[in-house]
């Protein structure tokens, strides 16, 4: 009895002094690249996203980066992928693809960001700087886009990637409002063979994004 | 290490002093145990996951042969992981493997009574220990983490046994039951609420 005691209290000690040691298990020790990401979707509430027939997409990605001013342009496999995928689920849920000198009622842009850029803005930040496509490439010379204020701000300091859906339908004085956006952070969002999966993982969550709903 | 090492010189000592025979125990002693800890309430809510990642340790004078005061620390590790899902946040809908994890350290001051008399061969008790604890909240959405570090109000009732190795040994193995409870609020703990089993050993020392 009194052995088994004090091969307990042996024991307990042991195993309380090796948790001093360890003591915290580690959240990112055995985290998967798939576990790391997150995907953020927002939406303009008042949208109705029934009211939309046909959409344009561009065609290459923007490329924003802290090294640089000015954004450039790409078209890398990981955008055609991107480009094909984001195209593929907008056809899945009811819109018609059409050339932008169709007078699309939707419009995409899509961007690629890249380490530590330093703008902390979400906002239109980005966009209309040097490289972007301004709105006049989407037919509004001299326009601009028109950002609703629950988009809040993120700091970006590591490569992202985002999907903005804008309103080119019921463009107001020449400022169409982003209707829909997606963002997604992580490792691995840079990755062409997880285009697919985040895609269809940022429509999953946003079942209003459709034609018939 | 060193300190360890130390520990167990102390311990060693204790030990072989033991042997000696005292012929009661000196009033100052140290205790060190293994905890595990069971979230109750909120916190359960937070993280369902019964915590093997603790220990506990303390310092008590005994007053007289049933009162003793002391001091205690110690440390839990709270987690467990969600499979991915999708949240609706104020910053729109967020689809995240979530790591919560929770980690607390308690300062607390004891009162302590004990049930038998110090000749006894188990020497049940109780232990009420208020104080503070650190809680350091770390909710993990994918990689990225939404953390705070604080202070707050916790109270522990706690009982055991000690089970001296021979009748006058200032060695005795213990083992208790404690119930912590925090006003703590962050997000989605409205409060902190714990079972926590402890084992280990007691050795009075001076």
């Amino acid at each position: 009895m009194k052995r088994t005691m004090y091969l307990l209290s042996a024991v307990a000690a042991l195993v309380a002094m090796m948790s001093i040691s360890s003591c915290r298990k580690d959240p990112l020790k055995d985290m998967t690249d798939e576990e790391s990401r997150i995907y953020i979707t927002n939406h303009d509430n008042t949208a109705d996203f029934k009211s939309y027939t046909t959409f344009s997409i561009v065609d290459s990605v923007v490329v924003l980066s802290r090294n640089s001013d000015s954004a450039k342009k790409a078209l890398t496999t990981y955008d055609k992928q991107l480009i094909a995928s984001v195209t593929a689920a907008m056809k899945q849920r009811g819109y018609t693809q059409v050339d932008k000198s169709a007078k699309p009622d939707l419009g995409i842009n899509l961007t690629r960001i890249d380490n530590s850029y330093t703008s902390i803005n979400w906002n239109p930040g980005w966009w209309g700087g040097p490289g972007y496509w301004d709105a006049g490439w989407w037919g509004y010379p001299g326009g601009g886009w028109y950002w609703p204020s629950y988009y809040t701000v993120y700091q970006v300091n590591e490569k992202q990637t985002a999907i903005d859906l804008f309103d080119l339908k019921n463009a107001k004085n020449d400022k169409f409002n982003v209707v829909w956006n997606a963002l997604w952070r992580g490792s691995g969002v840079w990755n062409t063979s997880n285009v697919d999966p985040m895609v269809q993982a940022s429509f999953a969550q946003s079942a209003y994004l459709s034609k018939s709903k | 290490m060193k300190k360890i090492k130390n520990w167990l010189l102390i311990f060693a000592g204790c030990i072989a002093a033991q042997a000696v025979s005292a012929q009661s125990r000196p009033p100052l002693s140290i205790d060190i145990n293994y905890s595990i800890a069971q979230p109750l309430g909120s916190l359960k809510d937070y993280t369902d996951k019964t915590s093997f990642r603790g220990w506990s340790a303390g310092l008590s004078y005994m007053l007289n042969d049933r009162l003793s005061v002391g001091v205690r620390s110690g440390y839990q590790d709270f987690y467990e992981r969600i499979p991915r899902a999708v949240y609706p946040d104020k910053q729109g809908d967020v689809s995240a493997v979530q790591s919560r994890t929770l980690q607390v350290i308690p300062l607390q001051a004891t009162v302590g009574y004990a049930f038998t008399p110090a000749t006894s061969a188990v020497i049940p008790y109780g232990v009420l220990g208020v104080g503070a604890a650190n809680m350091n909240y770390e909710k993990y959405w994918g990689e990225f983490v939404e953390k705070k570090n604080s202070w707050q109000f916790m109270v522990s009732p706690e009982v055991g046994i000690n089970v001296p190795f021979g009748r006058y040994s200032p060695v005795m193995f213990n083992a208790n039951v404690r119930y912590n409870y925090s006003p703590y609020k962050y997000n989605d703990i409205t409060n902190y609420n714990t079972v926590q089993a402890n084992v280990g050993i007691k050795v009075h020392i001076h």
